[in-house]
């Protein structure tokens, strides 16, 4: 359950490398305690909290870059390191890892990897757990197991990351993890519209047809606008979308898109360029989980491209008319984003509606009254019986987080 | 007749079950090893009668090994302890195309290329591309989690499975999405070599085919100056969606089949395939040509039309059997090294054949650092074959050395499992067991397979096809 009731403070263990890390671990498991591993502690609020936590394990320290060679296009680095620290140590050689999680000066590697945290720019670079080649995690138990390793191609042994990588924690702590990292593309542009909602669907049929689409497409409805155009009193949706690439074919992305814009009616797009491109699309992807005013809840939906419109469309009208709904649907990837504010009242039953309306939708940030209880997770998939028993099987004292996961796992 | 095979003849029928041992001697081999036939083979119509199968199997005590076309290079359908053998001929559909969604639903027995022919009007594509893909199965593809050439850009197939169906050992019958919250049981399945869980549906990725496709073709002197080059165009941070290298000794044996007009006197041929728009493309290769020349490139040109491309890329996918019409026998290793260690490799290789005095061959993706040195021996000479177990097992052992691993794409699988251990300590095994533990307790799913028996460490079992 989501609670917005304070905990009482666990205490909180920073370990200076894996075997600390792994330690500490084995003596609170032999304590029969229970851990919570946490990065930049972005996520926190988000999953449910553990039934218990005696402990706190925080990687901090453990942020340094193992191995990097930029001519192998891999990195290997530390889980408590950064995001931002890591696109830095790869920027200086004209490389990035396109992670999009919210927040990077605080997000971490293993946090991001834990959440299983899928960006917008997925559909064109992969997911996180594609673009992992190899992890080190520090078992319930104390043991430092490693799988995959620095090559780009491997098929030795099972592939361990995919199943830690959206673990949240309750199966190891990753301690290391290896990338394969892309080349920087030369060229970005973000471009930013205001659309009358009438031409919605029009939009949607003419950019799914794109002959150089976009890395990233996104209606935003509700959510504070990433110009100026609040400001403005302009209060219509907004439909952004980033491209990467050479010059050339961004130029000529950029052409194609603002003509198909300009034949559904969308009369005037903001064009921002490297730099400014690359803040502007951070803050889209921050304003996902960012709070914006009071008691809210955002929720997250996973579904098919084609129908992201209309599913944003139906979550914005499933309160009725009076109470507003932020949306956000992912055109390249099929996320619907929905975030409502209101009374603890509101919430619960704001919550459950949204679910009926979009499926399964899992809680990806809350600010809640005290006493409130939501489950972030939802229905639980119908394998749930072969995840507990992995669950029971990798921890069997429930020492990570316990409780904190689909279906209490 | 056995209880099982009775009982699995009463709730199936002889169109579905196999007893005969003439019927079952084809299911007792794949492209790396022959072993005992299994006690009955299946080849069911659909989940439910594998399931049934399955639950049949478990009750009679019988492992079960799933199996795809058989082209696995290391030994993985084999049924190395008898037992039931499912094979997935019959399930070879369609079963569904979303192309605005860039997915699709298939069942595992439909091959690989069949299903790229079955899209491509749509101007959509499935894109890994084992060499075997006009024989290969998704279900064999994905049991493996095979490459291909062109996982340079687009990835190996783990990275194109969005979801399956999956019987487990008791004969239960799931279904899995990366959309479910949850831990990733699609991603623990997909490379997981049938041991856990026998897979029936595949949920697969499709991509847009690109408005341009240009297919460039490099002389070189040698293995090491191609390799040189190709380090150094990954190392410029150009990523084109295939870098595959032939040595001479390749390059013949595929000339003298196909006539796809490689150079045929170069000591390494580099073949390099670039995508995207038409300007990216003539670009990207200017760029390539001029970094080749700079590394010693002594010619390059770019096929003239699509026909040319075919041309080159099937003489490409063919070299193992090329090969195999001049070679007594041959053995194809499967290893990957960081690809900045390609140079110092091809040259270690090199070292080693010669040591064993074995004739060697070299094809591979050299982009992904994904090496199949092919190694040339008569089965009936037992110094020979004695010979390319060692240097086979040299060969890996340089691979770790240099930071690489012991299989970048064929799996571990029967060959390979005492080697693990050379990669992984007891710990990283351990957890994988507990993966293995808790889908298949009773490690009746493809037994023997990818996970050493315990002492016996660091050797490759004989090989024993051509
Ligand atoms: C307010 C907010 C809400 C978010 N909600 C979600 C969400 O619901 N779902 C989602 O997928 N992403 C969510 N994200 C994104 C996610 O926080 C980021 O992807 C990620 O960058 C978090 O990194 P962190 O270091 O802050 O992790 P933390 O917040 O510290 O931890 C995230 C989770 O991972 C675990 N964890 C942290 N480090 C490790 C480690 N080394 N090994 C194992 N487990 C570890 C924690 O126990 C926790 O369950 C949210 C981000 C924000 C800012
Ligand atoms: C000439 C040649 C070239 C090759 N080139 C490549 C290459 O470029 N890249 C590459 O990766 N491989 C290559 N291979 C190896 C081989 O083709 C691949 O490993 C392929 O994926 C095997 O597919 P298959 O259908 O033949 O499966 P099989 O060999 O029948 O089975 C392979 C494994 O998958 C399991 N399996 C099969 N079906 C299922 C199922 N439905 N559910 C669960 N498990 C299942 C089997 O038990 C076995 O462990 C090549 C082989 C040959 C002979």
């Amino acid at each position: 359950m989501i609670a917005g009731s304070p905990k009482s403070a666990p205490r909180v263990v920073e370990p200076a490398d894996a075997g600390e890390l792994a330690a500490a671990l084995r003596a609170a498991a032999d304590a029969g305690e229970a851990v919570l591993v946490r990065g930049g502690g972005t996520l926190l609020a988000a999953a449910n909290p553990p039934r218990r936590c005696d402990a706190v394990i925080a990687t901090t320290r453990l942020c340094a870059v193992h191995s990097y060679d930029p001519r192998d296009l891999t990195i290997g680095a530390g889980a408590g390191m950064t995001l931002a620290a890591l696109a830095e140590t790869l920027a200086q050689h004209g490389q990035f890892l396109p992670l999009d999680a919210p927040f990077p000066a605080r997000a971490t590697i293993g946090g991001t990897l834990a959440a299983g945290w899928t960006g917008p720019r997925r559909s064109a670079y992969g997911r996180a757990r594609d673009l992992l080649i190899g992890s080190t995690v520090a078992l319930a138990d104390g043991t430092l197991a490693a799988s995959g390793g620095m090559v780009v191609k491997n098929v030795t042994g099972y592939d361990m990351g995919k199943l830690y990588v959206g673990s949240h924690g309750t199966l190891g702590a990753f301690v290391r993890a290896n990338f394969k990292v892309l080349p920087m593309p030369p060229a970005r542009r973000f471009a930013v519209s205001r659309f009358d909602p009438g031409s919605r669907e029009r939009l949607d049929a003419g950019l799914h047809a794109l002959m150089v689409p976009p890395v990233a497409l996104l209606i935003r409805d509700g959510f504070a606008a990433l110009l100026d155009g609040d400001a403005r009193g302009d209060h219509r949706p907004e439909i952004v979308a980033l491209f990467e690439g050479s010059e050339s074919s961004v130029e000529r992305g950029v052409r194609d898109y603002r003509s198909t814009l300009g034949a559904a009616g969308v009369a005037e797009t903001r064009i921002l360029d490297g730099a400014d491109a690359a803040a502007v699309f951070q803050r889209a992807i921050d304003s996902v989980v960012a709070p914006a005013d009071g008691q809210e809840v955002t929720l997250l939906a996973r579904g098919l491209p084609s129908e992201a419109v209309h599913r944003a469309e139906a979550a914005r009208t499933a309160l009725g008319a009076n109470v507003p709904v932020r949306t956000l649907a992912d055109l390249l990837t099929g996320d619907v984003v929905a975030g409502i504010a209101g009374d603890a009242g509101a919430l619960a039953r704001g919550v459950a509606r949204l679910r009926d309306v979009l499926g399964r939708a899992q809680i990806v940030a809350s600010h809640l009254p005290a006493g409130v209880e939501i489950d972030a997770w939802g229905t639980a998939p119908s394998t749930i019986g072969t995840m507990r028993a992995l669950k029971a099987r990798f921890d069997p004292h429930g020492t990570l987080a316990p409780g904190g996961f689909v279906g209490g796992i | 007749m056995s209880a099982f095979t009775s009982r699995l003849l009463e709730a199936l029928g002889p169109d579905v079950v196999r007893t005969e041992p003439e019927d079952l001697a084809v299911f007792a081999f794949d492209a790396y090893s022959e072993d005992r036939l299994p006690a009955a083979a299946v080849i069911p119509r659909n989940a439910r009668e594998v399931a049934r199968a399955i639950a049949i199997a478990r009750e009679c005590g019988e492992p079960v090994v799933p199996r795809g076309a058989g082209t696995g290079l290391c030994g993985g359908a084999v049924p190395s302890r008898g037992g039931l053998v499912i094979s997935f001929a019959r399930m070879n559909r369609l079963l569904e195309l979303d192309v605005r969604n860039r997915r699709a639903r298939v069942q595992p027995g439909l091959i690989n290329l069949e299903l790229s022919h079955a899209i491509a009007s749509q101007g959509v594509f499935y894109a890994p591309d084992p060499s075997s893909q006009k024989i290969s199965t998704i279900g064999g593809n994905v049991g493996t989690n095979a490459g291909g050439a062109h996982c340079l850009r687009y990835g190996t197939t783990t990275n194109h499975v969005l979801g399956l169906e999956y019987v487990d050992t008791h004969g239960a019958v799931h279904r899995v999405s990366l959309d479910d919250p949850g831990y990733d049981l699609t991603g623990v399945l997909v490379g997981s070599e049938g041991t856990l869980g026998v897979i029936t549906e595949v949920d697969v990725r499709l991509m847009t085919v690109p408005e341009a496709v240009r297919v460039c073709v490099a002389a070189f002197a040698d293995v090491e100056s191609a390799s040189e080059a190709v380090s150094a165009i990954i190392g410029a941070g150009i990523v084109p969606t295939a870098l595959e290298i032939m040595d001479a000794l390749i390059t013949r044996a595929v000339e003298a089949h196909y006539h796809a007009g490689y150079p045929e006197n170069a000591g390494a041929v580099l073949l390099a395939e670039l995508a995207g728009t038409h300007d990216d493309v003539a670009a990207g290769e200017a760029l390539l040509a001029r970094i080749a020349k700079d590394h010693g490139a002594l010619s390059w040109r770019a096929a003239r039309d699509q026909a040319e491309c075919d041309a080159l890329w099937a003489a490409r996918k063919g070299a193992a059997g090329a090969i195999g019409r001049i070679a007594p026998n041959y053995y194809i290793q499967d290893a990957c090294v960081p690809r900045t260690r390609l140079p110092e490799v091809m040259h270690e290789i090199d070292a080693i054949a010669r040591d064993h005095q074995l004739p060697v061959g070299n094809v591979f993706h050299a982009g992904d650092g994904n090496l199949h040195p092919l190694l040339i021996f008569d089965r009936r000479e037992r110094r020979q074959v004695d010979a390319v177990v060692a240097a086979g097992t040299e060969i890996l052992r340089t691979c770790i050395a240099m930071g690489g691993t012991i299989s970048g794409e064929h799996g571990i699988g029967y060959e390979k499992k005492e080697s693990l251990s050379l990669v992984f300590s007891p710990d990283d095994l351990a957890a994988m067991g507990n993966v293995r533990a808790v889908f298949d307790p009773a490690r009746a799913f493809n037994p023997d397979k990818i996970f050493p028996a315990g002492a016996r460490c660091g050797e490759v079992g004989p090989p024993v096809h051509a």
